[in-house]
C-alpha cells in the first residue's frame, strides 16, 4: 500500500463535461438531490439549505459558482457535502464518478494552470493517466466571497 | 494541522475561560480592598485570594508557554506577596496601579490567546510599579483611572468563550434520560422483531408499541428540557464586570455612583449571556454619562450626592427581564422634541405622546447629548443597542421620570433554542414567525389597502400600519395577484407594528431554532431555520429586522427618507 504522503485521494466529479476533484478528506458525504429550501437575499450561487439529519446545511450550485451555464439537474446529479472546519456545505455537481489516487508528483500547483473558468478557485491540476482533473480549493470556492447581504454595517 | 495544535487550542480555550473568571476575581478583590485602603487597613483573606488568582494565572500561562503572561502575572503576584508578608502597606495608589496591572494582564492574555499585538505600555508600567512599591512609605493620591476605564470594561466584554461549565448533576440527568432512550429503542426493536416473526399477540404488540412511543415522547421532551438547562448559565458572569466599570467611569467623570446588583443568580441561555454584555455595558455607560448628574447639580436638586444605578435581573414567566435604572435627571423630553423637529422626524404642529418622543431615542443618529462625550461617543447609538438586543429576540424599552431617573427594560427569552411559532406560507415556502411577535393574524379586503408614497398601508385598530408583501420582501419572485382577500399577520416588536402579507396560515407549532450556516448568513429578516416533523425546513422570520427595515413609525412620526436609508 502506498502511503498517503505520495498520493492524494480525490473524489472526482463532472461539471459541464470537465472533470473536477476534491480532496477526500474534505468530503463528509455524497447524497442524492433532495428538496432544497430557498433562502432569500443570498448570493446567486447559494441554492438554499437542506436538512442533513437535523443540521441545516447550505447548498451552492457549483455551476453558477464557477460561472458555467445553469442546467436542470439530471438523475445523476449529486450533492457533495464538504466540511471546512466545523462547517458543512453542500455542492451540487452533475455527476460523481469515482475516487482516484493521484501521485503528488502528478499534481501541478503552479499558479494560473487554467485559463478562464474561475481560475481563482482552482487549487491545482492533477494528472491520472491521460486524464486531467481540476482540483478545486473548496475553501476558496465557498469562502472567497462572503455574502454581504444583511451584514450590519453600523458605523454611524 | 496536527493533533498537538488541536490539543493546544483546546487548552488555550480553557485557559481563556479560566483566566476570565480569575481576572473578575481580581477585580472583585481590588474593589473590596479599595475602601479599606482609604483608611490604611487591609484584609489578609482578600490579599490571599488576590494572590491565589494571580498565581493560578501565572501557572496556567506557564504551562501553555505564554511567557509574557506568566512573567507579568509573576510581577503582580510579587507585589501581593509583599503585602501578604506585611512588607508593603495597602494604599489607594497601590490599588490604582494594581487595577492598571490587572488590565494589562488581561491585555497580555488576549495577546497570548488571540495573537493580538503585545501591549506597548507594559514596559513603562513595570517601572512605575517598582517606583510605587519603593516609595510606598508615603502614600499620596495621584491617579489616572481614565486609561483603566478605557481598557477594563471594553476588553473583557469582548471575550466570548465558547465553552460552558455544567453542573455535574445536570449532566447526570442527561445521562439518565439517554439511558431511558436506549431502553425504549430496544423495546421498539423487540416489537419490530416480534412482528416480523409473527410472534405474539398483535393486539398486545400494538399496545406495547403505543406504550413505547408514549415513553419515547416523554423522554425526548425531558431530554430537550434537560439539555436546555445544561445550556443555562447565571447572568452573574456579565453583571460581575459592572462594579469595576462603574467605579472607573464614575471616577473619570467626577461623579459618585453607587451600584446595586440584584438577581445575579438568574439563569439564562448561554448564548444570550454571551451576547448581552455589550448592550448592557452601553446602557450603563449611558446612565453614567447622561443619567446621573454631577454631585453639584444633585446637591442643588436636593438629592444625595452619590447617584445610584441599579442592575436587576429576574424571571418573568417565559422571559427574563433585565433592568438598568438610575436616579438621575431622566430624559429631557423637551430637548428630545426639539431635536426631533430639527431632524425632521416629527411634525412640529402635532402633539406627541411621551412614548412617541422616547421612541425617537432609538432612531439612528439621534442623540440628546449636547456635546459628544468621550464616553458614549463611540459611534454606537441606542438604535444599535436595540438592534443587538433584537438579534437575541429581545426587546428594549425606556421609561423616564423627569428629575427622578431613567429605566431601561430589556426583555429576553429564556432560551433561543425553542419557541412557539406561527407557520405561514409565502410564495410556496414555509416560514415560521415567533408567536411573541404576532399581534394578530387577520384577513383583510384588498380594497382596504391604501397605496401611499411610503408604500402600502392599512388601517388596524385605529392605527395606520405599513404593509410588507412577504414575497417581495424575501425576494421570492412574483406571486399570483389575489384580488379579493389578503392574509395579514400583524407583527409587533419594539413598540411598533407592521402587517406581513402571507399566502396561507398553516398553524401554530413549537419549533427548535437552528442557526443558518455562516456560509449563508446573516440574512436580513431571517433569524434562523427549523426542521418540521416531516423533515422539511421552515425559515424563521426575524420580526425586529423586518420592522426596523420598514422603519415607518405609526402615528405622527413623519418619515424622512434620508434618515432611514442605510
Amino acid at each position: 500500500m502506498r502511503t498517503t504522503s505520495d498520493t492524494q485521494q480525490v473524489v472526482v466529479f463532472a461539471l459541464e463535461g470537465n472533470e473536477f476533484g476534491i480532496d477526500i478528506t474534505e468530503v463528509r458525504e455524497i447524497d442524492r438531490l433532495v428538496p432544497i429550501t430557498r433562502v432569500p437575499r443570498v448570493p446567486a450561487h447559494v441554492e438554499g439549505i437542506i436538512n442533513l439529519r437535523g443540521q441545516l446545511v447550505p447548498v451552492v450550485d457549483l455551476r453558477t459558482r464557477l460561472g458555467m451555464p445553469h442546467a436542470i439537474p439530471t438523475k445523476s446529479a449529486r450533492i457533495i457535502v464538504a466540511e471546512i472546519g466545523a462547517r458543512s456545505i453542500g455542492m451540487i455537481v452533475d455527476e460523481v464518478r469515482e475516487v482516484v489516487r493521484i501521485p503528488v508528483d502528478q499534481i501541478d500547483r503552479s499558479e494560473g494552470v487554467l485559463e478562464g473558468l474561475a481560475n481563482e478557485f482552482v487549487g491545482a491540476l492533477g494528472r491520472v493517466d491521460e486524464r486531467l482533473i481540476i482540483l478545486l480549493d473548496v475553501e476558496r470556492v465557498l469562502g472567497a466571497e462572503a455574502p454581504t447581504v444583511g451584514a450590519d454595517k453600523e458605523d454611524a | 494541522m496536527n493533533d498537538d495544535s488541536f490539543d493546544r487550542s483546546e487548552l488555550i480555550r480553557y485557559f481563556k475561560d479560566e483566566s476570565d473568571e480569575l481576572l473578575q476575581q481580581v477585580d472583585a478583590d481590588l474593589l473590596k480592598l479599595e475602601p479599606l485602603a482609604a483608611s490604611s487597613r487591609t484584609d489578609p483573606e482578600i490579599i490571599n485570594s488576590l494572590f491565589r488568582a494571580l498565581h493560578t494565572i501565572k501557572g496556567s500561562a506557564g504551562m501553555l508557554e505564554l511567557h509574557d503572561v506568566s512573567a507579568f502575572a509573576h510581577k503582580l503576584e510579587n507585589v501581593c506577596d509583599l503585602v501578604r508578608n506585611g512588607r508593603l502597606p495597602v494604599s489607594s495608589v497601590l490599588i490604582e496601579i494594581l487595577f492598571e496591572g490587572r488590565d494589562l494582564l488581561n491585555a497580555y492574555i488576549r495577546a497570548g490567546v488571540d495573537g493580538t499585538p503585545v501591549p506597548q505600555t507594559g514596559i513603562g508600567f513595570a517601572e512605575r510599579l517598582d517606583t510605587v512599591v519603593l516609595r510606598l512609605s508615603g502614600p499620596e493620591e495621584n491617579e489616572s483611572p481614565q486609561v483603566a476605564a478605557e481598557r477594563g470594561g471594553a476588553a473583557s466584554a469582548k471575550s466570548r468563550p465558547r465553552t460552558i461549565r455544567v453542573d455535574i448533576a445536570r449532566l447526570d440527568v442527561l445521562l439518565d434520560l439517554v439511558g431511558e432512550l436506549v431502553i425504549t429503542k430496544n423495546r421498539i426493536m423487540q416489537i419490530g422483531t416480534a412482528l416480523a416473526r409473527d410472534d405474539g399477540d398483535p393486539a398486545k404488540l400494538f399496545a406495547d408499541l403505543n406504550a413505547a412511543s408514549a415513553l419515547l415522547a416523554r423522554t425526548s421532551t425531558d431530554l430537550q428540557e434537560a439539555v436546555m438547562h445544561a445550556r443555562m448559565v447565571r447572568i452573574s458572569g456579565v453583571f460581575e464586570r459592572f462594579p469595576r466599570v462603574v467605579r472607573d467611569l464614575a471616577k473619570s467623570h467626577g461623579k459618585e455612583i453607587e451600584l446595586t446588583i440584584e438577581g445575579a443568580e438568574t439563569d439564562l441561555d448561554k448564548t444570550i449571556v454571551d451576547e448581552i454584555g455589550e448592550p448592557l455595558m452601553h446602557l450603563v455607560r449611558n446612565c453614567i454619562d447622561h443619567g446621573i448628574e454631577s454631585p453639584k447639580r444633585r446637591r442643588e436638586c436636593g438629592k444625595p450626592e452619590a447617584g445610584r444605578i441599579e442592575l436587576r435581573a429576574a424571571h418573568e414567566g417565559n422571559s427574563v427581564v433585565v433592568q438598568i435604572s438610575d436616579d438621575g435627571g431622566g430624559v429631557n423630553l423637551d430637548r428630545v422634541r426639539e431635536r426631533g423637529i430639527a431632524l425632521g422626524l416629527i411634525n412640529p404642529d402635532a402633539r406627541q405622546t411621551e412614548r412617541e418622543l422616547l421612541e425617537l431615542l432609538f432612531v439612528p443618529g439621534f442623540s440628546t447629548a449636547r456635546s459628544v462625550s468621550e464616553l458614549s461617543g463611540r459611534g454606537v447609538g441606542m438604535d444599535v443597542v436595540r438592534r443587538a438586543i433584537g438579534r437575541l429576540s429581545g426587546t428594549l424599552e425606556v421609561a423616564s421620570r423627569p428629575g427622578l431617573g431613567t429605566t431601561f427594560t430589556i426583555r429576553l427569552p429564556l432560551t433561543l433554542a425553542i419557541l412557539g411559532a406561527l407557520l405561514v406560507r409565502i410564495a410556496g415556502e414555509l416560514y415560521a414567525i415567533p408567536l411573541d411577535a404576532v399581534s394578530v393574524s387577520l384577513r383583510i379586503d384588498a380594497a382596504e389597502i391604501a397605496d401611499t408614497q411610503t408604500g402600502e398601508m392599512f388601517a388596524h385598530r385605529e392605527q395606520v400600519l405599513p404593509l410588507i408583501r412577504g414575497a417581495e420582501f424575501f425576494e421570492l419572485g412574483a406571486l399570483p395577484e389575489k384580488d379579493d382577500d389578503v392574509l395579514v399577520v400583524v407583527l409587533r416588536a419594539a413598540n411598533r407594528e407592521v402587517g406581513l402579507v402571507v399566502d396561507e396560515f398553516v398553524g401554530d407549532q413549537e419549533i427548535v431554532v437552528k442557526p443558518l450556516s455562516e456560509l449563508v448568513g446573516p440574512v436580513a429578516g431571517i433569524a434562523g431555520g427549523t426542521i418540521l416533523g416531516d423533515g422539511s425546513i421552515a425559515l424563521i422570520v426575524d420580526p425586529n429586522a423586518l420592522i426596523s427595515e420598514v422603519h415607518r413609525g405609526p402615528g405622527s412620526i413623519v418619515v424622512s427618507g434620508a434618515m432611514h436609508q442605510r
